[in-house]
């Protein structure tokens, strides 16, 4: 029989576009990538394990830590969840405050996100900008919680502290710096030449094969699945959020739409903080006995908590199903086969957003 | 045109400008930032409460100095900046950031109980608990090395072999004993609730 | 002090190339030493370039509490680096395991347990000024006189 594999190529763990290890296989013929195989399993710390048996103000910090990137949402989905077991009313105000926070987290993963895939398709001057617009919401994260990431920020009943009105406009300078400057980048991104050659039609995810793999956020979105948890959640629908999809699937649309999701993001921000209302933040509230689980939308897709809590306010047991994992493995099985280059693997890789961190805990 | 949008973004006046001005940022974290909790000058009186409320593994000690003040210590290796120590402490011993201002402003508070709980299953009746309790050493300091005591009056002792927990109200929730079990048998179960208490 | 060892010294502390290595860290001190990088704070001006390549780096900087796989792969990704070459850790997790020392879980701290360290920045992330700051701190005696202090020592 002939041989058609070359050489199996490994990229990784630690290689110049990675933020995190991981290893991808590629089995190439000539320049041309026949199949990857994704290897996780460097990061896994077994944080569901030391969860158990621990109070509440213990197990926040450590579900913030499953994730760098996303803490806060983290943070939400676990206390949303510890909410539901026992009932704790949340007041408005702190509702509020947790959509804000929550859109802010949103918008500085996707200029991750966005930041890593141009870095990694060699275009450093966008990335650099993205990168420092990221700053930005940084700043506004910083001066809201008072640390730029892993804040805390949300506790059950309510949030930890309240805003005080010169923060409240310093968040809204933030999102108003964001939809000046934004545009001129996406116009930047959207009409490269070098651009659409490095991104339209590489790495394409068709729909059957999302729908077979169960991929989650907005890898789905872009290939036109309508998926997301926040439409369960009415206060979001208050303030002006809907669906926004994308048909082609390919990397190209997969950076766009976090493009739009920045902009959707920001106006959410906005319509917060203009409906914004008073009264107290934290409550308070027993965590009594009992399990359930908790869908939340993570920048990267759905976000689950499964946690069962004994009658004292220890944890029994958690479960975290975190989007990643099914949008790491839907990489290698249906979007890194036959692609014209090595130089492409990384890239779908990155558009993909991965967070290893989440997928393995 | 794609080459014509590059070339407008870097033709404009606001770009030229920021290339030539550009400034990096001061070195320096911003006042509100968090970071790790520093003494101010109003005296600690040991009642550990910001231990009790830590989140990290190791991360504050409460040491009596030479002239027999107390002092929490801060491990800067294991401290996560949370601000929980600065929020809780009632003498407002510790300081990060703007926690204090807030918390003076918006009356934040927690309240807190606990209960120290022996797994009878894994308690083996080695005394390391009782002897290391920072209320048991006040109490008894001649408590034996097996944590028997001759007094009934300490938080807990070995009776028979078994760690029995003699008054609860008097623990402060510190996890000293969590920390020295060898079995994991020792818990302090901590109900925690973050409230903002009006008026006041 | 010869002539050559003083130029070496101007010149290492000047030029100095950076690979990072996550050892089962949560992200959070990766995006941070990300955010260096922005014109923001722009790592670059000081001489300090990162390349994520330990072929070609002086200095790599270790955030993560040593998870079980990398137990065998951070020695030999040391053996890698070319000298002169020194490690420093970003955050707690190297330092003391953060968070996730606890009872069952599946990391093994301190990282100085496996290679030498030159230098620790704590903090549960570290802010990107305070990681530059203690680079820059420890720029200036991280090489110096590399060749007389490794005298007699195994290369």
């Amino acid at each position: 029989m002939k041989k058609v594999v070359d050489v199996s190529l490994p990229i990784g763990p630690v290689h110049p576009c990675f933020k995190e290890p991981a290893r991808i296989k590629c089995e190439t013929c000539g320049e041309r990538v026949i199949a990857t195989e994704v290897e996780l399993g460097y990061v896994k710390k077994g944080i569901e394990k030391i969860m158990v048996g621990r109070p509440w103000q213990e197990t926040i910090f450590l579900a913030e830590r499953v994730c760098g990137i996303c803490s806060v949402v983290h943070n939400t989905a676990i206390v949303g969840a510890l909410e539901k077991i026992s009932s704790i009313a949340v007041p408005p105000r702190a509702m509020y405050l947790r959509i804000i926070l929550n859109e802010l987290d949103r918008m500085q993963s996707h200029l991750l996100a966005n930041y890593s895939y141009c870095y990694t398709i060699e275009h450093e001057t966008l990335a650099m900008y993205l990168l420092n617009l990221r700053e930005t919401i940084m700043d506004a994260i910083e001066i809201m919680t008072g640390t730029r990431i892993m804040a805390a920020y949300v506790v059950p009943g309510g949030v930890r502290e309240d805003i005080s009105a010169a923060t409240a406009d310093a968040v809204r300078a933030a999102t108003f710096h964001i939809e000046t400057e934004l545009p001129r980048f996406v116009k930047m991104f959207e009409t490269g030449p070098m651009i659409a050659l490095r991104s339209k039609g590489i790495g394409i995810l068709s729909v059957e094969d999302a729908k077979k793999s169960g991929v989650v956020g907005p890898m789905a979105r872009a290939s036109g699945i309508p998926c997301d948890a926040r439409d369960q959640v009415p206060l979001y629908q208050e303030l002006g959020w809907h669906m926004i999809t994308r048909s082609e699937g390919d990397n190209f649309a997969r950076i766009m739409l976090r493009f739009d999701e920045l902009f959707q993001s920001a106006s959410i921000i906005k319509n917060a903080l203009a409906a914004l209302p008073s009264g107290p933040v934290r409550l308070g509230g027993r965590v009594v006995s009992g399990r359930c689980r908790n869908v939340i939308e993570a920048p990267r897709g759905n976000l689950t908590y499964d946690i069962a809590v004994d009658e004292v306010g220890r944890v029994i047991s958690v479960a975290i199903q975190t989007p990643s994992i099914m949008n790491v493995e839907v990489g290698s099985h249906a979007m890194m086969r036959n692609l014209a280059s090595i130089a492409d693997v990384t890239a779908t890789f990155i558009s993909t957003d991965p967070c290893i961190a989440c997928a393995e805990r | 045109m794609g080459v014509a949008a590059y070339i407008r973004e870097f033709a404009r006046f606001d770009w030229l400008k920021k290339f030539f001005t550009a400034k990096t940022a001061p070195l320096a974290s911003p006042l509100h930032f968090h970071g790790f909790p520093e003494l101010t000058s109003t005296e600690c009186t040991n009642c550990l409460k910001c231990r009790m409320i830590c989140p990290a593994p190791g991360a504050i000690e409460i040491v009596q100095r030479r002239d027999g003040k107390w002092e929490p210590q801060i491990v800067p290796g294991h401290c996560f900046r949370c601000g929980y120590c600065v929020e809780i402490c009632p003498e407002e011993v510790l300081t990060s950031g703007d926690i204090l201002v807030k918390r003076r402003e918006q009356n934040l508070a927690f309240t807190h109980e606990f209960e120290v709980m022996v797994d009878t299953n894994f308690c083996m009746g080695c005394g390391n608990c009782c002897t290391a309790c920072p209320v048991n050493r006040e109490i008894d300091p001649g408590m034996g090395a097996g944590g028997t005591s001759t007094t009934d009056t300490v938080l807990m002792r070995i009776v028979g072999g078994r760690n029995t927990v003699q008054h609860n109200d008097l623990c402060k929730g510190c996890k000293v004993c969590e920390d020295t079990c060898p079995n994991g048998a020792m818990h302090v179960v901590r109900r925690v609730e973050a409230v903002q208490k009006e008026g006041c | 002090m010869t002539l050559l060892q003083r130029i070496k010294n101007a010149v290492r502390k000047r030029s100095i190339h950076i690979c990072y290595v996550n050892t089962g860290s949560c992200n959070g001190c990766d995006i941070e030493i990300l955010a260096c990088l922005s014109p923001r704070y722009d790592i670059e001006q000081y001489g300090i370039y990162v390349h994520n390549n330990p072929r070609e780096a002086d200095v790599i900087l270790i955030t993560g509490a040593m998870s079980a796989q990398w137990i065998d792969k951070l020695p030999d990704l040391w053996d890698r680096v070319p000298g002169p070459k020194a490690a420093v850790t970003i955050g707690n997790c190297p330092i003391s395991g953060c968070a996730f020392n606890r009872p069952g879980s599946l990391i093994d701290p301190p990282v100085s347990k496996y290679i030498p360290v030159a230098a620790a920045i704590p903090g549960c992330p570290p802010r990107p000024t305070e990681i530059i700051s203690a680079i820059l701190n420890v720029a200036d005696t991280l090489f110096e006189n590399y060749e007389i202090k490794s005298r007699g020592k195994k290369p």
